[in-house]
């Protein structure tokens, strides 16, 4: 069953992914960064890639069911939580700025959600 | 730092594969603008003595935050693959240029303020099959005439090749010098006429005392029992003529062995003529049981008269080597000032992570040097020395036993590590081969490997860079050899022939399923020492761990190639580390004071120079296959913004 969900903070993650892929492609062809041609930075590309794909779910299919939503949320966490370490060690502040970035995004997502919800529980008690 | 080095295991990220006495003035002499010939860099070694010291103090503990890139330039002679590039050349400054060679073969002569190119010299001829180890170059040597004569060619820059050519070139025009050797080639391989098994490789730049070039040459000694025996050459600096010629293997042995060649750099005291050359094992490297005849030269630091070849002493440092512990890099020669006496003294710092310290007119130890006893071989036929030269004091950089298997690692192979370890051999330093296999602790890659130590000789203050590796030895019987690998003479397993001998041989890294090194770290550490008392005065981890690009905690260091150089400012620069980051270290704490990421990994000592008032430290990001994949031609040097 689907539901209308919250649609605030998708952008700030997809924002936040495009500066991950942005940096890594960057990071790959680039010598002065240390990172040229590594598989670390092609790793983080594809986490940026596939949070990308999930904020624009999240951005642009509003009324989604509660498996995709919970799916959503928790994806994009672990992959906001992957990205930040890898960022720690391939020691990319930029990859770590971007995290933080996509983590106010999720947070922006998570709590709006959460009274979204909380709304329409006060409209359906109120109509009882 | 326990959630980092957890998430490290679980990611299966961590890997290792893996002078105030200064040189002859009529060498260093660089008119001009640079006013101070002290701070030329005209051998490999920064001077003769192998110091690698630079009086240049512009550059400082307090400002070296402040480096930036002043010039770079890319050789183009990079490759990778089946014909991979070495590139662990130490840029020469004199003669107001910057000379360096590359692993093609080429001399590029660079303005030192700009990098722009004044010559080049192609070595025609030369990028030929690399029959020997590939594509390899340490940089070019310097001369300049005691005498000088009217014409060309009164200073020269040479380059070897690894098909055994000695090139001699105008250090002004870039032209070949016609009078050195046959249009400015010499043909040093037809002089290695005996069990020649391929050409010597020129990977070493020769060194250079007044007319005289001493050159030793590299081999290929895992792949025969016999093969070309060790020689050094005393070659006229000026026509290229053999003037003298200094054999490490002895006559009567050189039907059952061979090597034990000077492939690494070689120290000149200026004062007395005396040349200090570090020999290397015999072949085939890992099985001696046709060669238990002494070799006193081999494995050795000898000191011969640069000029004539003869020898004035010599000290054996490891006893009928079976686990290719090369002595390695050149001596550093050192004025060890005790009792209110000066001591002329050598230091030998080696691949088993001992300080050898020795007087360099006798050849006597400073500090004592005992004979330690070391367990037997298991294998039929071999006979491993029973007593080792061991020398406790100054402190060695290596300890005895292996450090115990990484938590980390045997949890995250499920016990790889430990049960590997259970079934091998290990009774520390100077355990034999053995067909089961066994720990070599340190192994081939060291102890200190060939950039060897530096030192501040207005303080005594000595540093130098060690590995601490283990690797894994195992002999394969013949029949068990031939029935697998056939006549091959390598594998990509790490088999090596060694064939004419009882035994093949297979090279193992303690690693586990996931490239994750078996053992705890560091892996890699910088020690410092006053030489005239010899005390440590610090050691700690040195460079970083990458793999994949994910960096390791500092903690852990880096294997390293390539050595230091110090400043009279109080600054070591050291590239050599995995990471491509080059770095300046403070020489009294050892802590990082700035570090700069370079094309690759750095692996040959940077050279420190100054010019028009100016000081440059220049490094040559050329990598190497053993610490990453990652390789370059860059050539870049670092100053203070104006």
């Amino acid at each position: 069953m689907t539901q209308r969900h919250s649609t605030r903070g998708a952008w700030l993650i997809m924002l936040a992914s495009l500066i991950t892929i942005a940096i890594c492609v960057y990071d790959y062809y680039t010598p002065e960064t240390g990172l040229i041609g590594t598989g670390g930075v092609v790793t983080v590309a594809g986490a940026g890639a596939l949070m990308l794909a999930a904020s624009l779910t999240l951005g642009l299919v509003p009324n989604r069911s509660g498996f995709l939503q919970g799916f959503l949320v928790v994806s994009i966490l672990l992959d906001i939580i992957g990205s930040s370490v890898a960022g720690y060690f391939l020691e990319s502040p930029v990859i770590m700025a971007a995290q933080a970035l996509a983590l106010i995004g999720w947070l922006i997502n998570v709590i709006g959600d959460a009274a979204e919800r909380s709304v329409e529980i006060d409209e359906v008690e109120d109509e009882d | 730092m326990k959630i980092r080095n957890f998430v490290l295991g679980a990611c299966g990220l961590a890997a290792a594969a893996a002078a105030v006495t200064l040189a002859p003035l009529q060498h260093a002499t660089a008119q001009g603008p640079n006013n101070d010939p002290a701070q030329t860099w005209d051998a490999f070694g920064g001077n003769q003595q192998s110091q690698k010291y630079s009086t240049a103090t512009q550059i400082t503990p307090d400002n070296v935050k402040g480096l930036k890139i002043a010039w770079e330039m890319h050789t183009g002679d990079v490759s990778s693959g089946a014909h991979s590039t070495t590139w662990g050349a130490t840029p020469l400054f004199a003669n107001n240029t910057v000379y360096t060679g590359t692993p093609k073969y080429n001399i590029f002569a660079v303005e030192p303020d700009t990098g722009k190119m004044k010559w080049k010299y192609a070595a025609s001829g030369a990028n030929g099959p690399e029959e020997n180890q590939g594509l390899k170059n340490r940089g070019v040597a310097y001369w300049a005439a005691s005498s000088p004569t009217a014409g060309a060619c009164q200073k020269m820059v040479y380059i070897g090749t690894m098909t055994g050519e000695l090139h001699g070139v105008d250090a002004d025009s870039g032209k070949p010098c016609a009078g050195f050797g046959k249009n400015g080639v010499v043909d040093v391989n037809a002089w290695a006429t005996k069990n020649s098994k391929w050409k010597i490789g020129l990977i070493q730049p020769p060194a250079v005392y007044k007319d005289t070039l001493i050159l030793g040459w590299a081999g290929n000694d895992w792949v025969y029992k016999t093969e070309n025996p060790g020689t050094v050459y005393g070659i006229d600096a000026r026509t290229g003529a053999l003037k003298w010629t200094f054999n490490i293997i002895p006559p009567e042995m050189q039907d059952q062995t061979g090597t034990a060649n000077v492939w690494a750099g070689i120290s000149v005291d200026p004062e007395t003529g005396l040349a200090f050359l570090p020999t290397s094992s015999p072949s085939p490297n890992y099985y001696g049981g046709d060669r238990l005849t002494e070799m006193p030269y081999a494995t050795a630091t000898v000191a011969v008269n640069a000029e004539t070849g003869e020898v004035k002493w010599a000290r054996q440092l490891v006893h009928h080597d079976i686990w290719d512990v090369d002595i390695n890099s050149a001596p550093t020669l050192v004025d060890i000032k005790k009792d209110g006496q000066v001591i002329p003294a050598l230091i030998q710092a080696n691949k088993m992570g001992l300080m050898i310290v020795l007087n360099r007119n006798t050849g006597e130890p400073i500090w004592p040097i005992v004979e330690r006893a070391y367990p037997a071989s298991d294998i039929q036929g071999e006979v491993a020395s029973k007593t080792q030269p061991f020398v406790p004091y100054p402190e060695p950089l290596v300890a005895e036993h292996m450090p115990p298997v990484s938590t980390l690692a045997d949890i995250a192979s499920f016990g790889e590590c430990s049960r590997w370890k259970a079934r091998i051999r290990d009774e520390g330093r100077y355990t034999p081969p053995s067909v089961r296999g066994s720990i070599s602790w340190p192994a081939t890659l060291g102890g200190v490997e060939w950039g060897g130590g530096a030192l501040d000789p207005t303080t005594n203050t000595y540093v130098v860079n060690s590995n601490l590796v283990p690797q894994i030895y195992s002999l394969v019987p013949r029949a068990d050899a031939d029935k697998k690998y056939g006549n091959a003479l390598r594998a990509r397993d790490g088999y090596a022939a060694q064939q004419g001998s009882a035994y093949g041989f297979k090279l193992e890294n303690f690693l586990n399923m996931w490239g994750m090194p078996c053992w705890a770290p560091p892996y890699g550490i910088m020690s410092s020492y006053d030489m005239n008392s010899g005390k440590l005065l610090w050691r700690k981890p040195v460079g970083q761990v990458q793999k994949w690009g994910f960096y390791m905690p500092e903690s852990w260091g880096s294997i390293t190639i390539g050595g230091p150089a110090v400043t009279k400012s109080g600054l070591i620069f050291i590239g050599a580390s995995m990471d491509s980051r080059v770095r300046a270290i403070d020489l009294k704490t050892g802590n990082v004071l700035w570090k700069h990421i370079v094309d690759a990994p750095a692996v040959a000592q940077p050279a420190v120079y100054t010019y028009k008032g100016k000081q440059y430290v220049v490094f040559a990001a050329g990598g190497n296959g053993i610490l990453t994949p990652r390789l370059s031609d860059q050539l870049v040097a670092f100053a203070l913004p104006n």
